[in-house]
């Protein structure tokens, strides 16, 4: 029985590892494959069954009028939307969770409760129900095909998550703290920040991470809004298909487009394995 | 310090409605400077609110708070100058033992030297001096629970420092030796100090005044000795002491003598102007023993059980349909069958409608 348990314990850590690892490897090879080593049949390692070259990943940083795609430009691009708007979500989502946490609203039969529901239920409407109002929001004001257009839409899009994730972790720091607070001296503000907030990191980096990888791997809106001036990385990726399936350039930016997360993911693991976390996501 | 007056307070939660349920009915009461105080009553009878009105966390209804005469009713908790420790330590996580317990100075901006005066000499008063470098959040429960008392003590002027049930997650024993540290902190810095609980024990052992309260009313205030020998109501005969008062349904026989079960026992009450005849009488079971050569004031019982406590026995016994219990030292032999037992008549309390004549 023990027996049993253990083996299966192991099997299926070893299926899930395999199901995670293997696409990535996959990409890892096909990256350095050529045209013939794709196409001409089956092959999985690298010296044995074909040759690597740099070919996939060198048209990556290449310029268009060279034949590449750069995806160095959208790369930076993605970066700055994706930081500024968690930045900005995290800052005006932590406003709002603390108030919504601490303070009792009421309007009409709108309560604390409706109101986290209210933001939440964005991200509940299909993304495509909301495609048109933002894309006639954008032109309205000038800003479609721009970063600062792509910034405003994203945290529309990422505050829900920050204010959900980080009401949760208020309501879960006992009251008494604030009052210890106010008891203390402090006025309303300063406890907030001087006491509260440095007691939340733990949400804070949660709420940051999921908006940074919501944020990250947005192509839907990317897509609509945007058409020549700017590119984000999810888009760019796509447009590198054509006629005759570039796989090897593909598999490069697929592994590059992964690896900022994988390196939040590293950090925010650290924090986990330190305990410091466990409260902020149960 | 301060002395704190609570004028007319009342307070509820829902003010505004035609019938509001009050948490805490009206009344007044002066806690005078340096005293230790306790609050003493059931769970949700409103002992919190009424310390939460003193530190500013809840706006009395109606009513005044007056520190040293000042009119603070509508002034915030920040400015109000009082410490409270609540039921769980509440600690700032992210700061050291030493940045705990000089937050509330460096709220006020006292100077550097000044700070570093208080918290060494807090911290050696409550044994947190090798800690001070350490992150609060790694010190044991009741030390966490002593840096939030400590906070309440750094700041020399603080009006009072109210605690909320602080001794609750403490080890007995420790509880113990944290209540004598109470004490002397109390002696030594002649701070006025509010405690809330619902432990008897507690209150008699720490404060030389107790308030105790039942369904947001203050039914009395007093030293232990009071309301341990002359409760006002019978709620607090029953609540103060182990074991309860021995109440009895009894009538009024004569103008000082009440009759339980038709045996006549002579009280020190003047019962000329009662109401109506069904009293009750009240008797702490430590001042109940057995007959001597009394001639008066005798029962007769049946012996139910006897207890060994370690340091007394105590005697159950049925009278008729009701039960008495006696205290009595652990030498004294006491007979299996029927015995009598002598009830003083200056330790005897009357009750009409549970309130004390």
């Amino acid at each position: 029985m023990n027996k049993l348990y253990i083996f299966l314990k192991y099997f299926f850590i070893v299926v899930w590892t395999v199901f995670v690892v293997a696409p990535f490897l996959w990409a890892l090879t096909t990256s350095f494959k050529d045209f013939q080593s794709v196409n001409g049949g089956v092959t999985y390692i690298p010296w044995v069954d074909f040759e690597p070259n740099l070919e996939g990943w060198k048209v990556l940083v290449k310029s268009p009028a060279k034949g590449g795609v750069d995806i160095i430009e959208p790369y930076f691009n993605s970066m700055f939307v994706t930081c500024t708007a968690s930045l900005i979500s995290i800052i005006l989502g932590t406003l709002s969770a603390y108030a919504l946490s601490r303070y009792t609203f009421k309007a009409g039969f709108v309560k604390n409760n409706d109101i986290t529901f209210f933001f939440i239920s964005q991200r509940i409407m299909p993304p495509i129900v909301l495609s048109i109002p933002f894309f006639l929001f954008l032109s309205s004001i000038n800003l479609l095909d721009s970063l600062t257009g792509l910034i405003v839409v994203y945290i529309v899009l990422l505050m829900p998550i920050a204010v959900w994730i980080m009401v949760d972790f208020f309501n879960k720091v006992p009251r008494e703290i604030d009052e210890t607070a106010l008891i203390d001296g402090c006025n309303p503000y300063q406890a907030f920040l001087k006491v509260v907030l440095p007691n939340s990191i733990p949400g804070l980096i949660v709420a940051g991470m999921f908006c940074i990888i919501f944020g990250w791997i947005d192509f839907f809106f990317a897509f609509i809004l945007t058409f020549t001036e700017v590119q984000l990385l999810p888009v760019k990726i796509v447009a590198l298909n054509s006629s005759v399936t570039p796989w090897w350039s593909l598999s490069a930016s697929a592994l590059v487009s992964v690896a900022p997360l994988i390196i939040v993911a590293f950090i925010v693991e650290r924090y986990l394995s330190k305990g410091n976390l466990s409260g902020a996501i149960k | 310090m301060a002395k704190i007056d609570l004028s007319n307070i009342s307070h509820s939660y829902n003010p505004n409605d035609p019938n509001p349920v009050f948490a805490l009915n009206p009344f007044s009461m002066t806690w005078e400077n340096g005293n230790r105080y306790a609050i003493l009553g059931p769970s949700g009878c409103g002992k919190t609110t009424m310390l939460n009105i003193v530190s500013g966390l809840v706006r009395p209804s109606a009513g005044r708070i007056l520190f040293d005469n000042k009119d603070v009713t509508d002034l915030k908790t920040e400015d109000r100058n009082i410490a409270q420790v609540f039921q769980f330590p509440v600690i700032y996580n992210t700061m050291t033992v030493y940045e705990n317990l000089a937050f509330p100075l460096k709220c006020r901006d006292f100077s550097k030297s000044k700070t570093d005066e208080r918290v060494n000499s807090v911290a050696e008063t409550l044994n947190l001096k090798s800690f001070l470098n350490s992150p609060a959040r790694k010190l044991t429960a009741d030390q966490k629970q002593l840096i939030s008392l400590g906070r309440g003590l750094v700041r020399e002027d603080v009006a009072a420092v109210l605690m909320d049930e602080p001794l609750t997650v403490i080890d007995p024993d420790l509880k113990f030796r944290l209540r004598r540290n109470l004490k002397e902190i109390n002696e030594q810095y002649k701070t006025t100090l509010v405690y809330v609980t619902h432990d008897q024990n507690e209150a008699m052992t720490f404060a030389d005044n107790i308030i105790v309260m039942s369904e947001g009313e203050v039914v009395q205030a007093g030293s232990p000795k009071e309301l341990f020998e002359r409760p006002n109501t019978t709620f607090v005969g029953y609540f103060i002491g182990s074991p309860a008062m021995n109440l009895f349904e009894s009538e009024a026989s004569s103008n000082d003598s009440v009759k339980i079960n038709n045996t006549l026992i002579k009280t020190n009450t003047n019962l000329s102007n009662l109401k109506n005849k069904n009293i009750k009488l009240g008797i702490r079971s430590e001042f109940i023993k057995i007959a001597q050569n009394q001639n008066e004031n005798l029962v007769e019982v049946n012996v139910e059980k006897v207890e060994d406590l370690g340091n007394y026995k105590l005697i159950t016994a049925k009278m008729g349909n009701f039960i008495i219990k006696s205290k009595v030292t652990r030498e004294t032999e006491i007979p299996t069958q029927n015995i009598k037992l002598h009830i003083p008549a200056e330790k005897c309390c009357v009750y009409e409608d549970n309130k004390l004549i």
